[in-house]
């Protein structure tokens, strides 16, 4: 076998090894870890809630996607299943708050109504609450 | 717009007024289908639904963002190629058990019922009817159920390569803990 050919075969296993490192990469990347990511926006759970029930338009577009880190007061804690947790934050209005999803929280007890915390999560957009995903706690 | 979904909910809650409206915001409902590659499956904890028990209506509003999947790739796909969550963000049902009596509301049990209605998913509204049961629990009742949709009927395209492989229907797993709504 010619040097080159031998150099050209070395190439095109390599591009093709890469690409399905990368296609396996992509297909089995996790959700953005929220403990360690950076906010887009720190806010408190009223300003938040506020905003969207104020022009729910512009609340979407600016927020929705985008990492939130929220303080707010326990409203309520909700242990659902598969160890899912929803707490939600007091806001301005008696009928809409934020309700932050927590995928993993293992001692959801831990949190009680009333307490002061710190949640960064990706905003999904508004229903009758301010909706946070993939929440982690920070405080 | 603005405000559609709150007064969409919230004249459902008041107008008919006393205590026989039941309500969640952390309702789940679910959807799963197999394929030979791996399962699709995605989770949504945050579905808001209202029950009335005096007249079987019931309504469920949520949002498509808030379907988690357990590949982040896959959550991408979901919102940005099938559901357009961007242009559509919500998803809804409003209907009724057609068999209310048939449910004691006044004492603990699980009973069968029958819910018929309009299930709206990316604009597309079909009429959908399927068996669940009503569990009424000290302080609540439970309401859930399992049926099949088919993405096609909500104008949904999924490209011929993946169609292949997906199941033609997907199974839609519905799960709500509803409280009583206190009236001030």
């Amino acid at each position: 076998m010619k040097p080159y050919i031998k150099v050209a075969l070395f190439v095109v296993i390599f591009i093709v090894l890469a690409a399905i490192l990368a296609a396996l990469y992509m297909f089995n990347l996790k959700h953005i870890d929220m403990a360690k990511a950076k906010p887009d926006f720190v806010i408190t759970a009223t300003l938040l809630q506020k905003a969207f029930e104020d022009n729910e338009t512009l609340a979407t577009g600016k927020y929705t996607n985008k990492i939130i880190e929220i303080s707010g007061k326990i409203a309520s804690v909700k242990s659902l299943e598969n160890n899912i947790v929803n707490i939600s934050l007091v806001t301005g209005s008696d009928l809409s708050s934020v309700i932050c999803t927590f995928p993993a929280i293992t001692d959801p007890s831990k949190f009680r109504t009333g307490d002061e915390i710190t949640v960064r999560g990706v905003c999904s957009g508004f229903l009758m609450d301010v909706l946070l995903n993939n929440c982690a706690v920070i405080k | 717009m603005k405000r559609l979904t709150f007064i969409f909910i919230l004249s459902f809650l008041f107008l008919a007024g006393n205590a026989q409206k039941y309500m969640t915001k952390n309702g789940y409902i679910g959807f799963f289908s197999h394929t030979p590659m791996e399962d699709i499956k995605a989770d949504n904890n945050q579905v808001a639904g209202v029950l009335d028990i005096s007249t079987g209506d019931m309504v469920f509003q949520a949002l498509i963002k808030s379907f988690h999947f357990d590949r982040a790739l896959m959550e991408e796909h979901f919102n940005e190629n099938y559901m357009e969550s961007d242009k559509i963000p919500k998803a809804s049902f409003k209907g009724k058990i057609t068999n209310p009596a048939s449910v004691n509301f006044t004492k603990n049990g699980v009973y069968e019922v029958t819910v018929e209605g309009d299930l709206t998913i990316h604009n597309a509204t079909n009429k959908i009817s399927t068996k669940g049961t009503i569990e009424v629990v000290t302080g609540g009742i439970n309401a859930s159920s399992k049926f099949k949709i088919i993405p096609e009927d909500y104008k949904i395209t999924i490209p011929g390569v993946v169609r292949d492989k997906f199941d033609k229907s997907m199974e839609v797993t519905v799960n709500m803990k509803y409280a009583p709504v206190e009236n001030k």
